[in-house]
């Protein structure tokens, strides 16, 4: 599962920059085309729920989920061979 | 999207202001309605007038957006014409406690089998942002430019007072309890009510020196008091804090209701 932003939804109020755990979303600086700042994503692959909601079948963490108010925040599932890239940490 | 069932997707973005927590109580209580497993044909979403009331123009169900403050008076019609229908109301505090603070009291003593989610962000936000019987002591809004005079509303009190069957209070910070609330009121027969308290960054937090969402948030949860700690506190004999209010499950009782799904 893979974690995005639907930009065509997101207003910018950055409340998941708030509430996510794993300090995976980021505060942007960039304005996008509709004129707003949304949230960038920092190694996204370190979401519970993108790596573990097929395992356990269900919703893991998903608060950011929960709290966006403009329902923008959503996990899709990967195409096959989807190229990422790794990071590792010392 | 959480409930994409019950989303009218081709409806949003929503009308909402950035960092609304509007949009997050209406997520919160449609993954209620999802783990509640309700038809769409069985279940209607009843509203009154202002910004919260949008929220059923955002659903694929019935809704009903009525006149202002008489959100109640017309679920109420509806359940006792259709007791199998599942009655979900969205309204605001302005519309609730304002112009339909008599038929708020009278639902609750009535014990119309409902579920009431109050968002209440303390100021009529549609409007302008002016004061509502829920601003705190010495907010400022638009009609109250010193600083609000009057105590507030504790709408929650109130109901329990009244005699609703189930009574809680969350906050759009707390998204997990607030789902877990708002499914017990709808599995209790009887009016659950449940008060959210919203941020409203656009006519509150503007005025007071919240200017922010986060800001907005940070204040909303550091100023709620579960009620566990509020009993333990009264029992101990310290101090509560001032401006705090409480968070929680306040009644869960078993009064006579009327109109339950046979």
């Amino acid at each position: 599962m893979k974690l995005v932003i639907d930009e065509s939804r997101c207003k910018g109020c950055n409340l998941c920059v708030l509430v996510c755990p794993y300090g995976i979303f980021r505060e942007g600086t960039e304005l996008n085309s509709r004129g707003v700042v949304s949230p960038v994503l920092d190694r996204p692959e370190r979401c519970t729920n993108c790596r573990l909601q097929a395992l356990y079948g269900r919703m893991l963490c998903g608060v950011c989920h929960m709290i966006c108010p403009d329902q923008a925040i959503a996990w899709v599932e990967e195409r096959p061979f989807e190229p990422h890239r790794v990071e590792v940490e010392f | 999207m959480i409930a994409p069932d019950w989303f009218r997707e081709d409806r949003l973005p929503h009308i909402y202001c950035t960092g609304c927590g509007n949009g997050t109580v209406l997520n919160c209580t449609l993954a209620a309605v999802e783990e509640m497993g309700w038809e769409r044909s069985e279940t209607a979403f009843i509203s009154g007038i202002g910004c919260s009331s949008r929220a059923p123009g955002y659903i694929l169900a019935d809704s009903l957006h009525t006149t202002h403050g008489r959100a109640l008076a017309f679920a109420t019609g509806v359940k006792m014409a259709k007791p199998d229908l599942n009655v979900v109301v969205f309204t605001g505090d302005g519309d609730l406690a304002a112009i339909g603070g008599n038929h708020f009291i009278h639902a609750c003593r009535r014990n119309v089998d409902m579920t009431v989610v109050c968002m209440n962000n303390q100021i009529y936000g549609m409007t302008g942002g002016q004061g509502s019987p829920t601003t705190p002591l010495g907010a400022i809004s638009t009609t109250t430019p010193y600083g609000a005079s009057e105590p507030a509303f504790d709408l929650a009190e109130l109901a329990v007072a009244a005699g609703a069957n189930y009574v809680a209070r969350w906050t759009s910070y707390h998204v997990k309890e607030l789902t877990r609330a708002v499914t017990t009121g709808m599995q209790t027969p009887g009016l659950a009510f449940i008060e959210v308290r919203t941020q409203c960054p656009t006519n509150y937090g503007r005025h007071n020196k919240l200017r922010s969402v986060p800001a907005m948030i940070e204040h909303l949860r550091s100023h709620a008091m579960l009620v566990e700690k509020r009993d333990r506190l009264a029992r101990e004999g310290r101090p509560i804090p001032e401006g705090t209010f409480t968070v929680g499950e306040l009644v869960r009782r078993n009064r006579p209701a009327m109109g339950v799904k046979q």
